[in-house]
């Protein structure tokens, strides 16, 4: 079965292979493939996990509730930069990008930051209180 | 553990050794400095599975997405569902942005992995990295051109749709492997229950609310009724010409002025009996018929119309066309991947399909496709041609 399986993705990985060598720039196409791996395992990782060690001073009910807000915050910001840069507008098309995008994602990220505001200071509540009649 | 260097009497020679044990030491101590505990079998697999599904999701959309652009000689797409287009091409869209936090998370947990060391053990072993290595770049890559093309950023070189076609095949392939390779950890992880308190479920959840946000402010764009909600999307059904998105205006496509001209003639030739040759006051003299169609993208976004014109069958009837030929409907413009569509003969003889000359009660804007332009249903976007000015019976 496990080999069935491998020899699957074996052939389909060389269907792709061939089209993109037969179809595409090879070269430029592995300049982007393997440069966005590097990217990735380069910069990307690397700043969250500073983020992760900054973040992993706070105090422990405000921690998991400000990664999570800065997950949420960083993905919805990966998907909308290319709007936000707005490189794709053209002036005879204006119905192809038509929002202010970097006021939205301002938006989005204040809700975000809202939210996480709001759990902190619960979390924070209910943990001093835990601690208060822990004490009594 | 740190290796002494042995005692030596040239000082560059010690720095050297110094250095090297250093740089042997560093990489074997790394791995174990990722002291959080959601690098860890469960959440990687848990992450995992969500992904294969959202993967194997996103590569049949694909496929029916391409096969429907680029259809073999014996492939018949039906007209109905009218919204079947719509539906996949929204999921592949939008399911494929709300997969970014999966893909991002995933990469994150098994992130340690990267730094083992010896780096490659055996020549197996060193064949599953080079396996992963395929798969990590090949997703990369699909999530960076699908993010950018979807915003009309063409900074890569190739042609969007080729490469993202190809290197789906080899995504989907690393997966079927992997998921093969690992599967007695997915085994293990939905079989037992854990012991040891991390805090996989608050982690996890919270991936799911990164997808949820994303969704959130991007579907919109393809679910019509939470347009207003749609912040960060590309599009804004109900925003253009006649309350319609434009993909392509007619100064783009470099037809104004042929668009414009009295002169316009439909011709409808090929495979007739005869010839017919009508102005755009003889098309309007034909019965007209109503439909309400979307315009469905394969950016991802859609809209609903309403469009007025004549229906397809009768200009062909009058033409005296073969009921089993296709159609080639050709556009005013002389340059253009999309400048020509197919017609299959389920497609034409659909009552819905139409050569528009009217859209949401006023005549076609000259972005829209004025004079005439073909809408029908189950159709992607691109295929909707514009600018019409011959249908070719083959």
């Amino acid at each position: 079965m496990k080999i069935a399986v491998f020899g699957a993705g074996l052939a389909l990985i060389a269907i792709g292979v061939r089209g993109v060598v037969a179809n595409v720039d090879a070269v430029v196409w592995l300049a982007w493939f393997a440069g966005a791996a590097v990217l990735h395992d380069g910069v990307l990782v690397p700043l969250v996990l500073a983020a992760g060690l900054a973040t992993g001073r706070l105090p422990a009910p405000a921690r998991q509730a400000v990664r999570a807000g800065l997950i949420a915050a960083g993905c919805v910001c990966a998907v909308a930069l290319p709007l936000v840069l707005g490189y794709g507008r053209r002036a005879d098309e204006p119905s192809r990008l038509p929002l202010p995008y970097g006021r939205n994602l301002a938006i989005v990220l204040a809700l975000i930051t809202v939210a996480t505001a709001v759990t902190v200071a619960v979390r924070v509540r209910t943990a001093r209180r835990a601690r208060r009649e822990g004490r009594a | 553990m740190v290796r002494r260097p042995p005692p030596l009497t040239r000082p560059l020679t010690t720095a050297l050794t110094v250095l090297l044990a250093a740089l042997r030491a560093a990489p074997s101590r790394l791995a174990g400095r990722f002291t959080s505990r959601l690098h860890d079998e469960r959440v990687a697999a848990w992450l995992g599975m969500a992904l294969g599904v959202s993967l194997l999701s996103a590569f049949a959309t694909g496929l029916i997405s391409h096969f429907m652009q680029h259809p073999p000689g014996w492939m018949r797409w039906p007209s109905r569902p009218v919204n079947l287009y719509r539906v996949t091409q929204g999921v592949h869209v939008i399911g494929g942005l709300a997969t970014v936090p999966l893909l991002l998370a995933k990469l994150w947990t098994v992130y340690p992995k990267l730094w083992q060391w010896p780096p490659v053990r055996s020549a197996p072993h060193g064949a599953r990295r080079l396996l992963v290595f395929v798969l990590v770049g090949a997703a990369l890559f699909q999530f960076v051109t699908g993010v950018l093309n979807i915003a009309y950023w063409y900074a890569f070189p190739f042609l969007f749709t080729t490469a993202h076609y190809w290197t789906a095949y080899i995504v989907i392939g690393a997966v079927l492997i992997h998921a093969a390779d690992e599967w007695p950890k997915v085994r293990r992880t939905v079989m037992t229950r854990p012991q040891d308190a991390v805090g996989r479920r608050a982690f996890l959840l919270t991936v799911a609310g990164a997808s949820g946000v994303i969704t959130a402010v991007t579907v919109g764009e393809a679910f019509s009724p939470l347009a207003r909600l749609a912040v960060l999307a590309p599009r804004r059904p109900g925003t253009g010409p006649q309350g319609l998105p434009v993909n392509k205006s007619a100064a783009a496509a470099g037809v104004s002025a042929a668009a414009r001209d009295p002169g316009w003639r439909l011709t409808v030739t090929g495979r007739v009996r005869r010839d017919v040759v009508l102005t755009l006051d003889g098309l309007r003299a034909l019965p007209q018929h109503s439909a309400r169609l979307p315009i469905a993208c394969v950016e991802g976004w859609s809209a609903d119309a309403d469009w007025r014109g004549v229906r397809l069958r009768d200009l062909l009837a009058l033409a005296g066309a073969d009921d089993a030929a296709r159609v080639r409907v050709e556009s005013l413009q002389t340059f253009g991947l999309y400048r020509t569509s197919r017609l299959d003969p389920g497609h034409w003889h659909d009552p819905l399909t139409l050569l528009a000359l009217d859209l949401n009660g006023d005549p076609l804007d000259l972005d829209h496709g004025h004079p005439c332009r073909l809408i029908a249903p189950n159709r992607p976007g691109v295929l909707q041609t514009k600018w019409v000015h011959r249908l070719v019976v083959l």
